[in-house]
Formats: C-alpha cells, sequence, structure tokens
C-alpha cells in the first residue's frame, strides 16, 4: 500500500473565535482526493496546516509519511502547491516563472529549463509562456499557477479550488489535466472544490468538511451494487453511445454524459473494450444513483 | 536525429552512421529524476533573480532605464578622474583629484535615489502579488527568503557604493607610469576600501529593506525612505546651526554610513570636522538592528503568508 498522502489527527486551527479546523481526524491515501465542503468549511486551512504555512493549534500532520511540523524541508522538495488566490508575479512570464520557482526548489538551471517547457507544454501554455503574466487570462494563469506545482516533479500536488472562476471550457481542460495528473502520471492529488460534479470527475475518493470537522470520507468510483452510472468520453459522446448500440449495450445520452443502466462487470468491460477499439478515452465512470450525492449533501448539511 | 532502423539501405548499421547533429527530446511532462542542488544555490538563486529584475532585466525596456542610469551616473566621476591622466600630461593623479571619501560624498544624492527607487520593491513587489504563499508553500523557508533579499539588496547597493570605490582604486593602479610599483605601495589599501564599501553597502540595503518590510505599496517605501534620506539632512542642519553641536549632525541618516566608512578609508576627508566615531557607528549599527528586528517581526509569523 502507498504511503497516505496526508494524515490528520485530532487537529485544531482557530482564528480567533472562529475554530477553522475543529478536531480534523483523516487519513488521505487515493490517488485523487477531493476535499469537499462549504465555503468557510476549512478546506484551505488543512491545506494549509499540511504545507507549514499555518501553524496547527493542537493535532499532528504527516505529509507522505513525513511530519509536517519537523520534517517541512523534505516535505517541501515532494509537494506541489497551488493556491487558491492570485499569487503570480504579474511582471515575470509564466517561462521565467517556472524556471525561478524550479530554481528555488533546488533543480539545476539546465534542468529548470527543461522542466519549464515540459509542464507549460503539459497545461497547454507553450505558445504564450513568454508573455508577462498580466496579460494572461484567467484560465492561463490557473494553468500557471498548476505548471509551478508540478515542475519539481512532485510525489503530491495540493490544488485549492483550481476551477475557481474558469469559464466552461477552462474548467473542461483543467479537470481533465488534473485526472491526468493521478491517472496517467502516478502524481497523488488532493484537491479542494465546494463542487461535487469536479470531485467526481477527477478523484476517485471525497472527504467532506462541515465546520471545521470531517463529515464524511468515502470513493467516489461507481459503486459495487450494480446501480447506474455514468460514462464521460473523449470525442464526441453521441458517436460512441451510438456505437454502444450498434453492439446491443444499453446507454443513453444525458447532456455530456453517457448513462449506463448498471454496473455489472460484464456490461462495464464490453464498455471498455469498445472504448479501447474506437480509440475512445473513457474520462470518468461514476456513480449515477446518486448516492454519493446524497451522502455529501447530507454531510454538509 | 535519434531513432530509425538498425540497418540502412546500404546495408550498414546504426554503428555505422554518422554523430548525429541534431537530438530530438521529448518534451512531455515526466516525473523528475535528476538531483537536487544544495538549499544555498536555492538562496543564491533568489537573490540573483531578485537583483535582476530590481535593475529591470529580463523586464520591460522602460523599466531598466531608471536604474541604469543612476548606474552610469555613479561612474561618471570615477571614468572623470581616472581619463584625466591619460589625457593630460602631468595631471595630478585621480585620488590626488578625487580621495574615497570624497567619492563616496559626491554620489550620495545618488546611492539615495537608487536605495529609495530600487531597493523597497524587493519586498513590496512581491507582497503585492501575493507570491510569498507560493515561495513559503514548497520552494523556500522564511529565513532563507530573508538572506536571499538581503544578499540581493547588498548585491545592488554595492554596485553604487562598493564598486565606484573599486573602480576608482583599479583606474588609479592602470594609468599609474608604474602600475606595479603603485600596487605594492597602494596595495595596503584594498582592505580599507572594500571594508568601507561594504559598511555604506549594508546601511543602504538595511534602510531599503526596512522601509521595503513595512508596507505592501512600493509608492509608501519609496515615499517613507526619501523623506528619511532627504529631511534629515535638513533638521541636521537647523539642528546644529541652532545648537552648533557637532554631535547632532548625525541625525542625517544619508550621511551616517559615508562618516563611518571614512574613518576606514585612506586619504583625504569628505568634511573637515565630522560628528563623533562613535556616535555615527552607533547609529549605524541601531539602523542595521532596527532593519533586522523589523524583517524577523514581518516574516517570522507563520500566519502572515
Amino acid at each position: 500500500m502507498s504511503t497516505a498522502a496526508l494524515a490528520v489527527d485530532g487537529l485544531v486551527k482557530a482564528f480567533g473565535d472562529v475554530r477553522a479546523l475543529d478536531g480534523v481526524t483523516a487519513t488521505v491515501s487515493a490517488p485523487a482526493t477531493g476535499l469537499l465542503g462549504a465555503n468557510g468549511a476549512g478546506k484551505s486551512t488543512l491545506m494549509k496546516v499540511a504545507l507549514g504555512l499555518l501553524a496547527p493549534d493542537a493535532g499532528s500532520v504527516a505529509v507522505l509519511g513525513l511530519d509536517a511540523a519537523r520534517d517541512r524541508h523534505q516535505i517541501r522538495a515532494r509537494v506541489g502547491y497551488m493556491p487558491e488566490h492570485s499569487c503570480l508575479p504579474t511582471d515575470m512570464s509564466a517561462q521565467d516563472l517556472c524556471i525561478h520557482l524550479a530554481r528555488l526548489r533546488g533543480l539545476p538551471r539546465r534542468d529548470a529549463l527543461r522542466r519549464a517547457s515540459e509542464v507549460l507544454f503539459a497545461v497547454g501554455l507553450e505558445e504564450e509562456r513568454h508573455r508577462p503574466v498580466s496579460t494572461y487570462s484567467l484560465g492561463m494563469a490557473q494553468r500557471t499557477k498548476l505548471a509551478q506545482a508540478l515542475v519539481h516533479g512532485p510525489d503530491l500536488v495540493v490544488l485549492d479550488e483550481p476551477t475557481s472562476g474558469l469559464d466552461p471550457a477552462g474548467r473542461h481542460e483543467m479537470l481533465r489535466i488534473l485526472r491526468h495528473l493521478s491517472r496517467d502520471l502516478g502524481i497523488q492529488v488532493l484537491v479542494s472544490s465546494h463542487v461535487l460534479d469536479d470531485i467526481e470527475r477527477t478523484c476517485d475518493e471525497v472527504v467532506v468538511l462541515s465546520s471545521g470537522r470531517v463529515t464524511a470520507q468515502q470513493a467516489v468510483t461507481a459503486t459495487a451494487s450494480g446501480g447506474p452510472v455514468a460514462l464521460q468520453v473523449s470525442g464526441d459522446p453521441r458517436a460512441f453511445v451510438a456505437r454502444l448500440h450498434e453492439h446491443r449495450l444499453p446507454a443513453a445520452l444525458d447532456g455530456s454524459r453517457i448513462l449506463l443502466p448498471s454496473s455489472e462487470p460484464a456490461l462495464l468491460t464490453r464498455v471498455r473494450d469498445l472504448a479501447a477499439d474506437t480509440g475512445t478515452g473513457i474520462m470518468s465512470l461514476v456513480d449515477a444513483s446518486h448516492a454519493l450525492e446524497d451522502a455529501v449533501v447530507g454531510a454538509m448539511a | 536525429m535519434t531513432g530509425g532502423t538498425t540497418e540502412g539501405t546500404t546495408g550498414g548499421t546504426l554503428a555505422d552512421l554518422p554523430e548525429p547533429a541534431a537530438r530530438l527530446y521529448d518534451v512531455r511532462y515526466s516525473r523528475y529524476q535528476g538531483a537536487h542542488e544544495p538549499r544555498w544555490r536555492s538562496v543564491l538563486a533568489l537573490a540573483r533573480s531578485s537583483a535582476g529584475r530590481a535593475l529591470g532585466l529580463r523586464r520591460t525596456a522602460g523599466a531598466k532605464v531608471w536604474p541604469f542610469f543612476l548606474l552610469a551616473c555613479v561612474y561618471l566621476p570615477v571614468i572623470a578622474v581616472v581619463g584625466i591622466p591619460l589625457l593630460f600630461d602631468g595631471a595630478p593623479d585621480p585620488l590626488d583629484i578625487l580621495s574615497y571619501q570624497q567619492l563616496l560624498g559626491l554620489l550620495t544624492l545618488v546611492i539615495v535615489a537608487f536605495t529609495a527607487t530600487t531597493l523597497p520593491s524587493l519586498l513590496t513587489r512581491e507582497r503585492r502579488d501575493r507570491v510569498l504563499s507560493l515561495y513559503f508553500s514548497t520552494a523556500l523557508s522564511r529565513t532563507e527568503y530573508v538572506v536571499g533579499k538581503l544578499l540581493a539588496a547588498v548585491t545592488l547597493t554595492s554596485l553604487v557604493t562598493l564598486g565606484p570605490l573599486l573602480a576608482l582604486f583599479a583606474g588609479t593602479i592602470l594609468t599609474a607610469e608604474a602600475p606595479l610599483d603603485l600596487l605594492r605601495s597602494e596595495g595596503g589599501d584594498l582592505p580599507a576600501v572594500v571594508l568601507g564599501g561594504v559598511v555604506v553597502a549594508l546601511y543602504f540595503a538595511a534602510l531599503g529593506l526596512l522601509a521595503g518590510s513595512l508596507t505592501a505599496k512600493r509608492v509608501f517605501a519609496v515615499g517613507g525612505l526619501l523623506a528619511a534620506l532627504l529631511v534629515t539632512p535638513v533638521l541636521s542642519g537647523l539642528a546644529f546651526g541652532l545648537s552648533g553641536r557637532r554631535d547632532l549632525l548625525v541625525i542625517d541618516l544619508s550621511q551616517v554610513p559615508q562618516r563611518a566608512a571614512g574613518t576606514l578609508l585612506p586619504g583625504q576627508a569628505f568634511e573637515p570636522n565630522p560628528p563623533d566615531a562613535a556616535l555615527v557607528w552607533a547609529v549605524w549599527a541601531l539602523v542595521l538592528l532596527a532593519t533586522s528586528l523589523v524583517m524577523t517581526l514581518v516574516y517570522r509569523n507563520r500566519d502572515s503568508a
């Protein structure tokens, strides 16, 4: 079993009379975990405490098996962080910023240059990388923030509301990149959001925070109950539904999602094989029985 | 390029092919497997980047104009006094025209302008853009950040303090009729020249960082620093005029380091009756101490990022 990305025990952090974290205890070890909660639930505070940006009032935090208070240097080398707020130096280009932060994280100059090109290519900023950040759209600024979090090759990336303020196209692209990180590149992802759909599309597990407490923690994947599931694919979902029908597989289009009436292994295997045969990428397969949504709504209430 | 078949059309193998003229790299994202440099290299990288940005490097052309204009201004007097013996036979030596102390006194206004307009932005720009949370989360510790900024500030102020002194020293040696003889006789002054330049550089670096650490707005930092450095000479003049006490001249914050360096530098003094040296050094140390305290208070707080 891999090391837990984050393990917190009895974590307390107060700002004056407000207890932002009120005895949080959780272990996060899935490839991609979503921190879900309303504004003010404590998501950002939990991330900042884990990164050592805030000192906890009580409790313990371990990041990648390392003590957050004692082993900050090792943690810094293995973690990337994308803050929610605007934090980019406006007079630098994305290229210069990534090189600069890679150098600060200990990469030799030649490696920093190469890595900056790699990450900017990975987040789709290769064409605009020499422009000053002040000229970027919000989506480009978000991708720059993500690129700097990845430039040193972290084992864990902590992303605070990465889709905040993005238009639908930008949000879709950001979610696609996030899924790519955990699924294809083996980077553990801890992402906060107050949108359940974002978490469903990018994460394997969800931790629900409410008023500074963990109120639920469960898997996002389709349940073994055999209930309905929702599929998201790359390319044209309408064409893929048509191919499913050609093979007498039951499916229905629901917006950009494809609904399958059950999650029986035989059906899912045939869908997977057909996707492979047609060169269609499966972006997400989630429970469509609303069990997760019901659980989250209940936990956030 | 790399790759290809193992056998060419003529039946040769890859080993028979000439060395590739170019190499293709896969630029898709991959996990970094390379080595990490020691932390002090990161601190140096921060200092180099910060100093470069303050000078407008890798920024727009307009951002370079002012700092490089001031840099040109500080070296003009040196170029002039070093050039005179080259142009006119029988002209006095550069150090006879302008001593180290006189040079520092002459440059005071330019040093003040450079310090006030260039140094505070080392800190204010990153606080304005809220970059510190990026740095402190995964890149640097707060101590490394402060050390890096201090190095950048001292490097910048050295360009306008130590740099002209060394240029005058080197120019004097190189334009002498017997450079080696002069180096042997005057070379012993070099440590004092370096020390004097460092004393002035440290002081103005500290003042610049002090102003920059007190506010996130550059305009306030620049205004406050200029006020401190331009108003105190007037106040000290008034206080001296009214009381006749020379010790009150130490109120002039723009001249403190030049007077302190004057106790170290060889050659003619830039003022006939300076204030008490111990008092001057006390004010110099006080400014450095105040900067250390303020920066510690501002940057030690983990919740401030």
